[in-house]
């Protein structure tokens, strides 16, 4: 049963839905104030410390000295447009997604230093960084002014009252008390175009900031294209999992229903002619029927284990290692409890992953390891087996691949040439 | 003996009060959720509970939850929990509790009526019980650990049935042996293991855990 929908209620949904259009059209003109002459600050104080550091890291790089310092200012502004892009999502109410290309995982310091100067994202904070300071100029004028010019309008009769002569206000002579009076009328008009203008030049340096540090026109393009393959790939995935369940089903809960409910139905007829033969039948139907809660449970417990929401992974991964028929060490070691998505996704490779080694690897010991490091949840699976795993024939490889990815994940396979299969799943849980 | 059953779906309450009944037990309360078992444990300090992991409102480990609940408040409270999957990580919970007078077993098991009451039994006389799949999942964990490598495969099949809280007479019907061989395995396990020997099947139990949990 559904409650109709007031006409207060309606005016409520339509008021936060236009607040959440405001909130980030428009910033509310205090915060858009404070945050304009806060740029200035800010800005300065980096135009100071990048000049310096980097002028003397150039300086210097001649006798190596200044590559360390050179490397560690651009770590310093990488972290400051962190900060920044917090800046203006915290005035805009929309996240500014950080546009760098991921790191490889296991590189060494050098190599992630040298991921770094060759990214164009690093380049471009470092842009905005420095021309924060003479973009904070304009703006302290433009806020200095929008306060000051109404606030000057409105209290000239004051200044005339306390007996202040003829005055010029850019193009206009006040020379009357009447004329300043006339002046109180000016600035009350200008108030709101003057808060409009405030909020104008935030939005627009939040334009400008979305456009440095966010990510560029190729970057989105590249990221829809993306999101456009793993939707449809999860659908089809979605698709081919609810085939499997109904043949499941199918195939073995309803067969043997069918079978049972036949062997009581014999049962029923021959209870009067031949007890014997019906208590027979009924105990095959008790058989059948615990056959059927077998199935049923493993069934219900692949489509989603209950140990797993109420317990977490580790819970859900020690029983799975424990039913495997090669035995599996389990080392998980995670602080928190992470979104259901990630987790489910987490469990599913491991299952997948560890039924493979049982079908195909002919191992004799396997390992799953899962560890959250730099905002990655990290999943290995390893085992001894014979290898020569084929990524693209097996469909479980493949079908976890899509999982993977649609989380933004990836799933890499390495095979040692002296054995083994080594399968990794790595998944973004950014908190 | 006096019985709680804790059950949201109507058809197995019933179904199971029945079974008990039947087999002249007393059903002194039937509730339907987790706040109510702790109340009825409570006021009526039954003999047994039996207790369905899965219950409103949350549907999801509230039966166990509220039977670690009663039990802290009216301590040593014997609880058997039926689940339709058993975790071994449930099961260790459960017995964190104090391991006398607690069952784990599969609600599959109730259609083996006659090993099900004597469950019911065990547990209200403060035994402990195990379904075999909680076992096999301990069992199947140490394997990596190598420690059960010392004992022979007879051996093993042994301490799995002593985990599900079997008593030698009844290891020896299902194995198909005289209970001296049975004496003689649990014998050596203990040897093995470096276990305290004892006679009490739930003191045995307990010994078999805690090597199968360490």
């Amino acid at each position: 049963m559904s409650t109709p929908i007031t006409a207060a209620d309606a005016l409520q949904i339509g008021r936060k839905a236009l607040s959440g259009i405001d909130r980030h059209l428009v910033p509310h003109p205090a915060r858009a104030a404070l945050y304009l002459l806060a740029n200035f600050g800010i800005g300065l104080g980096w135009f100071i410390v990048l000049v310096t550091l980097l002028a003397t890291g150039i300086s210097l790089a001649i006798t190596l000295t200044g590559i360390p310092i050179l490397v560690a200012t651009l770590y310093l502004w990488v972290a400051g447009a962190r900060w920044e892009r917090k800046r203006i999502a915290s005035l805009s109410g929309q996240p500014v997604p950080a546009p760098y290309r991921p790191l490889e995982e296991d590189g060494s310091f050098f190599s992630r230093a040298y991921q770094r100067v060759t990214d164009p994202a690093v380049w471009r904070d470092l842009a905005y960084l420095i021309s924060l300071m003479p973009l904070g100029i304009v703006e302290l004028v433009i806020v200095l002014t929008a306060i000051s010019l109404p606030i000057t309008f409105i209290t000239l009769p004051t200044y005339f009252w306390i007996g202040g002569g003829p005055e010029l206000l850019g193009v206009w002579h006040v020379n009357t008390f009447p004329e300043a009076t006339f002046g109180v009328l000016v600035g009350a008009v200008l108030i709101l175009p003057m808060l409009l203008l405030i909020s104008g030049t935030a939005r627009a340096h939040i334009a400008f900031g979305r456009w440095l540090l966010g990510p560029s026109q190729e970057q989105l393009e590249e990221r829809v294209e993306v999101l456009t393959r793993t939707r449809s790939s999860i659908l089809e995935a979605m698709l081919a999992e609810r085939r499997r369940i109904e043949r499941d089903l199918h195939d073995g809960a309803q067969q043997r229903l069918v079978a049972l409910a036949m062997d009581l139905g014999m049962a029923k007829e021959k209870l009067k002619t031949d007890p014997e033969e019906a208590g027979r039948l009924v105990s095959a139907a008790h058989e059948e029927a615990k056959r059927v809660l077998t199935e049923l449970r493993e069934l219900v417990r692949g489509i989603h284990p209950a140990v797993l929401t109420d317990r977490g992974l580790d819970a859900a991964i020690s029983a799975v290692a424990g039913r495997s028929p090669v035995p599996v060490t389990v080392d998980v070691q995670l602080k928190r409890r992470l979104p259901e998505a990630i987790e489910a996704t987490a469990y599913f490779v491991v299952v997948e992953a560890l039924a493979n080694v049982a079908k195909h690897s002919q191992a004799t010991q396997a390992q799953v390891r899962i560890v959250e490091n730099a905002g990655w949840l990290v999943i290995d699976i390893v085992d001894n087996g014979k290898g020569g795993v084929d990524p693209r024939a097996g469909t479980g490889l493949t079908g976890l691949g899509e999982r993977v990815a649609a989380l933004d994940g990836r799933l890499t396979i390495a095979q040692p040439p002296e054995g083994g299969t080594w399968l990794r799943a790595e998944i973004p849980c950014e908190s | 003996m006096r019985v709680v059953i804790a059950e949201d779906s109507v058809l197995l309450r019933e179904g199971i009060a029945r079974l008990m009944t039947d087999a002249g037990m007393e059903i002194v309360a039937r509730v339907a959720d987790g706040p109510g078992l702790v109340a009825a444990i409570e006021e009526h300090r039954p003999d047994v509970s039996i207790v369905d992991v899965r219950m409103p409102p949350s549907f999801r480990d509230e039966g166990l939850r509220a039977a670690l609940e009663a039990r802290r408040r009216v301590p040593g409270s014997p609880v058997l929990i039926l689940s339709q999957y058993v975790e071994e990580r449930y099961a260790s919970e459960l017995i964190e509790s104090g391991a006398e007078g607690v069952g784990y077993l599969l609600k599959d098991r109730i259609a083996d009526v006659g090993d099900f009451i004597a469950a019911v039994r065990q547990v209200a006389s403060g035994g402990t019980v195990l379904d075999p799949e909680v076992v096999a999942q301990l069992v199947a964990r140490r394997r990596r650990g190598d420690r059960l490598d010392v004992l022979t495969d007879r051996e093993r099949e042994v301490l799995a049935l002593m985990a599900e809280g079997r008593s030698n007479t009844a290891i020896a019907e299902r194995l198909y042996v005289s209970e001296g061989t049975v004496e003689k395995h649990v014998t050596n396990i203990f040897g093995k293991l470096g276990l305290p020997a004892t006679e009490a099947v739930h003191r045995r139990v307990l010994a078999v855990l805690a090597y199968l949990r360490e």
